[in-house]
């Protein structure tokens, strides 16, 4: 809301504050102050100077080199450029130090080799309105060395946020009213006139729910007309433009007390004023032009022609409204239930002044008093009769109750910050009086507070934090399993970075397209994906189901900017159902792994190589040390390589690379390997051992062996055999070379050779040489058997 | 004889003294303490030595032996001296360093991790919740009015099937009391959503961490002791923080709390970090009703809540000017974080 300084002057006395001090004033009220914008001159370094010489400048055709009297006891010569004035004019001189709209300090310069100390000014330079082209011609009597915003009013606007509790702080005598409370200086009264009124037969409210009460002044003989300028500028000066008398008036009443009113023709209404909903499908032409098909439950004011002449409290009817030839006006001044008007706003995307007002609720008691402000001012401005009397129908509600303040409940919250008594002065500046039976009663402007804890938090708002102590205290608390997954989850996170990995935050929306690049632990199937209804864009439409989208998306942006070697993890929560659409939604966590491109930078000694899918195998491994990771190929839709990610015996998530084609669309120039492990079961990895092992006592021995193999066995059958097998004194096997020859010289082409190193070792002794050699036998003859090996 | 071993001694000895490596020195040693060596062959012919001359070659073979031993093992250490001082000359210190790899965590797990460790030392455990909410845990609970703007669907994302996306993680705040009864102390980071369109200041995915302790006489000063504490670990000991009057639906009293910050080179200036406040009675009733109990008796339980934009608070601290940097993972801007 936009709050003028000098309007709000006009119920307070604010002489003597700084703009900093009613910022903070507003601020510790509650009210954001979100724009400070002073109009008019600022600087007192502008000063009226009388040009007293001017001559050519030497080396410039545009410029003159004039001498200013600007009361400093002797000339000033400033380089000016314009051409308006004549040696003996007034003019703003900006002197060395003088800010300028813009941030913008004048100095000391010299212009094309002439020395310069200071500036001559047109208005809108020193912010004024603009005026003619050129230098502002001051009147001849302005006194010579007087600051220039002597000569000119100035005002400051304030853009502040009222919170949506506090409607009565939305015109400027509310928000004075607030001020006065806060400064404990007291209000100007506001001038009102009591009006008479009487239960009229001429306005009928068919729907009081809706309309609890409803007045109608008639005034005849109107002109309608320029409004005068004091209204005007009032208008202007919260950023309104003036229309014409009649509108003015009732826009100004609105900002002025916050009670909005309508000014219909009266020419144009037939009989009585009928306060309806409105009929299914019923059309309304609102003065913004626009065409609306309302609903029952939209309040309309019509009349005996059934005419839609207004949509109550949010906007007139093109056809009613007030034009140059009216002369007769029928002035509505009404309470509209809040819950009413903010349907019809957001139905009809209407939103007014007025409604804005209405939906958070306006004072009930504000009513004629408002209206009989606008009769005054209409008949000021705009001449003609009123009728005597007000018609009513309906009654003001009543929105407030006594409201008791308990001491203990009190002295508990504010930590016996602030006495009953203090405590009670503060409701009282704030408009609330003690009953009788001690409880408080709220004024009507304020329907906020209706219970115990409202009291307080006024008590609270006025008495301010800064008066309340500190207190240092805490309890006890026992970790809870969220506390677990985040631990483990940052060891993870940290064991990644110090792998070399970067984290990543991808958004958790993403598109249709972006689905099929998914990883899901579980295949998805059709309607598994959950989708907002109504997405920000199509390129977040779904709830991801999976990282790997997101994170193929940030190294394809890395890629375009030319980055070589891709590492990337995320952690986070994915989204899917778990049954076609037709079961719960789940939410679960995963870790992502990406890597494409050179493992590490290349420098002198170091040449490059590409990440393969064995890099990704270890630094997964690298994340529980201690457990083996083997990947069991399970083909995957859209992806090559699927492979099912084992820790032990476990599955703990999905290993795959991009189809090439994909890559390719990607303009990746590196084979893409991803991972997606679930999190919950990752976290049960990092547990750590339970007990340490007894040190070896005894030497063990090693055996190599070669073997020749069908280039198609996977390794994975070795293993098999050997773990199997479990031959006691085998403690640990390991596969030191891989090799095959496409060209069949060395080796046939659909044999490779695969050599591993075998441990034997007992706990309890040396084994002797044969002890070795036994054990060693039976797992070659294992693997001939097994799985078809030959020995080389 | 007599003479012999001295000269085998003069050669040997002139010989090891123009050994230049290790090798040559060895061939030395052979050819004079060799089986075949001329030293070795001088001694076996000990016996042919005359009885009367007996002591007096064998102190010359034992003196020869001796000063030959030792200007082999004097010029064995010379060798392996020079050896050791080639081993180490000719190595440029200043070449660059093998790269290793270093990765990075995002900012915002680093805001995250840094408050989270603060409020922990302050005695709060962790909590959370569903990002796919119900309006009962992210509105109704939360006393937040039937036509509150916010449950717009301009302003919320919907799901068919009348769930939504949460727009705060206060909604952990009902999951908790929901589940727990007094005292709680929890903090809950998390992700929350709006229908807001992502341009340098807003995402429509964005971060906040929820704060709530309930118990008997929870107050105000708890409140603002918790909150200056934090804060003031945050961005350091003399940090101003001040408590502006505010409005949510959720608490009452309620408070913005801003922290006067100076950035390098201009004047210091209060920046919105949070909003807190004393949680309204009505939610109290809201968890009662829903639980079906009385453990959150308004008349004896109070409490605080506390919201804060993590992602705000992330650009607040290493001056991040477009929030977009936050989740684009530009490797440019996230390897600042190594």
């Amino acid at each position: 809301m936009n709050v003028s300084l000098n309007w709000l002057s006009s119920h307070l006395d604010l002489s003597g504050k700084s703009i900093k001090e009613i910022d903070d004033l507003f601020t510790f009220a509650g009210v954001e102050v979100e724009g400070i914008v002073s109009k008019g001159i600022a600087s007192d370094k502008i000063v009226v100077a009388q040009i007293m010489e001017a001559v050519q400048h030497p080396n410039a055709d545009k410029l003159k080199v004039t001498q200013v009297d600007a009361g400093e006891g002797q000339l000033r010569q400033i380089v000016c450029g314009a051409r308006n004035y004549k040696v003996g004019d007034k003019v703003p001189c900006c002197l060395p130090g003088a800010e300028l709209p813009g941030g913008f300090t004048i100095g000391e310069t010299k212009m094309r080799g002439v020395e310069s100390k200071g500036m001559l000014a047109a208005a809108v330079e020193i912010g004024l309105p603009p005026g003619e082209d050129g230098l502002l011609i001051l009147p001849e009597d302005s006194p010579i060395g007087v600051p220039v915003k002597q000569l000119f009013d100035s005002d400051t606007l304030l853009e502040l946020e009222v919170t949506p509790n506090r409607p009565d702080l939305l015109s400027h005598y509310g928000m004075a009213r607030e001020l006065a409370t806060l400064l404990k200086t007291p209000l100007k009264s506001l001038e009102t006139r009591s009006a008479d009124v009487s239960s009229a037969s001429s306005v009928r409210i068919d729907s009081p729910a809706a309309c609890p009460l409803y007045t109608a002044v008639r005034i005849s003989g109107v002109t309608i007309q320029e409004s005068p300028a004091w209204l005007k500028q009032r208008l202007e000066s919260i950023g309104l433009r003036p229309i014409n008398n009649i509108v003015d008036v009732t826009n100004f009443v609105l900002h002025e007390l916050g009670q909005p009113l309508h000014a219909f023709d009266a020419a144009k209404l037939t009989g009585s004023i009928i306060v309806r909903n409105a009929n299914d499908g019923e059309t309304f032409l609102a003065l913004d032009e626009s065409k609306h098909i309302l609903t029952p439950d939209d309040l309309l004011i019509s009349d005996e022609s059934g005419a839609a002449l207004a949509l109550a409290g949010v906007m007139g009817g093109q056809e009613s409204g007030v034009t140059e030839s009216t002369t007769d006006i029928l002035l509505e001044s009404a309470y509209f239930t809040p819950q009413g008007i903010r349907r019809t706003s957001r139905r009809t995307a209407l939103s007014s002044d007025s409604s804005y007002r209405f939906e958070r609720g306006v004072d009930p008691q504000g009513v004629l008093t408002a209206s009989a402000l606008a009769v005054k001012l209409i008949l000021e401005t705009a001449g003609g009769t009123a009728e005597p009397v007000t018609q009513v129908a309906g009654e003001a509600p009543v929105l407030t109750q006594p409201v008791a303040l308990d001491e203990t409940k009190l002295n508990q919250l504010m930590g016996s910050s602030i006495s009953l008594t203090d405590a009670g002065e503060i409701l009282t500046r704030l408009g609330l009086s003690k009953l009788a039976d001690g409880t408080w009663n709220v004024p009507s402007f304020r329907a906020d507070l209706q219970r115990h804890i409202d009291l307080v938090e006024e008590i609270a708002r006025v008495h301010g934090l800064d008066n309340v102590p500190s207190r240092l205290q805490s309890s006890f608390v026992p970790a809870s399993p969220v506390d677990a997954a985040y631990d483990a989850d940052m060891i993870l996170r940290r064991r990644l970075a110090a792998l070399g990995v970067f984290e990543c935050q991808t958004i958790k929306l993403i598109s249709d397209a972006q689905v099929s690049d998914s990883l899901t632990l579980r295949p998805m199937q059709d309607g598994d994906v959950i989708r907002v209804k109504l997405p920000l864009s199509e390129d977040h439409a779904v709830m991801r189901p999976s990282i790997v989208p997101g994170l193929v998306a940030s190294a394809a942006r890395n890629v375009r900017q030319q980055q070589k070697s891709l590492r990337f993890f995320e952690m986070g929560r994915v989204f899917r159902n778990s049954g076609g659409g037709k079961a719960k939604d789940q939410e679960s966590e995963t870790l992502a792994i990406l890597i494409s491109g050179g493992t590490a930078p290349t420098g002198w000694n170091q040449a490059d190589r590409q990440a393969d899918l064995y890099d990704l195998k270890g630094l997964i491994n690298a994340l529980v040390p201690n457990k083996t990771i083997r990947f069991s190929p399970r083909d995957r839709d859209g992806f090559a390589l699927g492979c099912d990610i084992k820790a032990d015996d476990q599955n703990i998530g999905i290993f795959a690379r991009l189809k090439p084609a994909r890559e390719r669309e990607l303009d990746f120039t590196s084979p893409v390997y991803v991972a997606e492990l679930d999190l919950a079961k990752l976290r049960k990895l990092l547990t750590g051992i339970e007990h340490v092992e007894d040190l070896p006592q005894f030497p063990g021995s090693s055996r190599d062996a070669a073997m020749e193999v069908a280039t198609t066995l996977p390794n994975a059958e070795i293993e098999n055999v050997l773990l199997k097998l479990a031959e006691p004194l085998l403690v640990s096997f390991e596969c030191f070379d891989v090799f095959n020859d496409p060209t069949g010289q060395k080796l046939p082409a659909d044999r490779k050779s695969v050599a591993y190193r075998f441990q034997y070792r007992a706990t309890d002794r040396t084994l002797k040489a044969e002890e070795v050699d036994a054990a060693h036998a039976k797992v070659l003859d294992a693997l001939a058997s097994k799985a078809g090996v030959k020995f080389r | 004889m007599k003479e012999q071993i001295p000269a085998i001694q003069s050669e040997a000895l002139a010989q090891i003294a123009a050994a230049h490596d290790e090798r040559s020195l060895e061939e030395v040693r052979v050819a004079v303490l060799g089986k075949k060596g001329t030293l070795t062959l001088a001694a076996a012919g000990m016996k042919d030595v005359p009885k009367e001359d007996k002591a007096e070659v064998g102190q010359l073979l034992n003196a020869a032996r001796s000063a030959i031993t030792t200007a082999l093992e004097g010029k064995q250490s010379a060798l392996q001296d020079l050896a050791d001082q080639a081993a180490l000359t000719g190595i440029d210190v200043t070449l660059p360093a093998r790269h290793v790899a270093t990765g990075a965590l995002h900012p915002l797990t680093l805001i995250r991790d840094e408050a989270i460790s603060i409020l922990r030392r302050m005695g709060f455990s962790l909590a959370d919740g569903p990002e796919i909410e119900d309006e009962f845990h992210c509105f109704d609970a939360l006393n937040t009015p039937a036509d509150h703007p916010a449950r717009n669907e301009k302003d919320t994302f919907y799901f068919d099937s009348g769930k939504l996306l949460r727009t705060h993680t206060s909604s952990v705040q009902i999951r908790t009391m929901e589940s727990a009864k007094p005292p709680i102390r929890i903090i809950a980071p998390g992700s929350a959503y709006r229908r807001d369109e992502i341009d340098a200041t807003h995402l429509s995915v964005f971060n906040q961490l929820e704060g709530l302790y309930v118990a008997e006489d929870v107050s105000l000063p708890d409140l603002k002791g918790t909150l200056e504490y934090f804060f003031r670990e945050l961005y350091g000991p003399q940090t101003e923080v001040r408590f502006r009057p505010h409005f949510f639906p959720f608490t009452e009293p309620s408070f913005e709390i801003d922290v006067k910050l100076t950035v390098k080179g201009q004047a210091p200036r209060w920046i919105e970090v949070a909003g807190c406040g004393m949680v309204d009675p009505a939610v109290f009733d809201a968890i009662n009703a829903s639980r079906k109990d009385k453990a959150f008796d308004p008349e004896k339980t109070t409490g605080f809540a506390f919201g804060m934009g993590l992602d705000r608070l992330a650009m607040i601290r290493w001056g991040i000017k477009d929030i977009r940097l936050l989740i684009e993972n530009d490797m440019r801007f996230l390897k600042q974080f190594a």
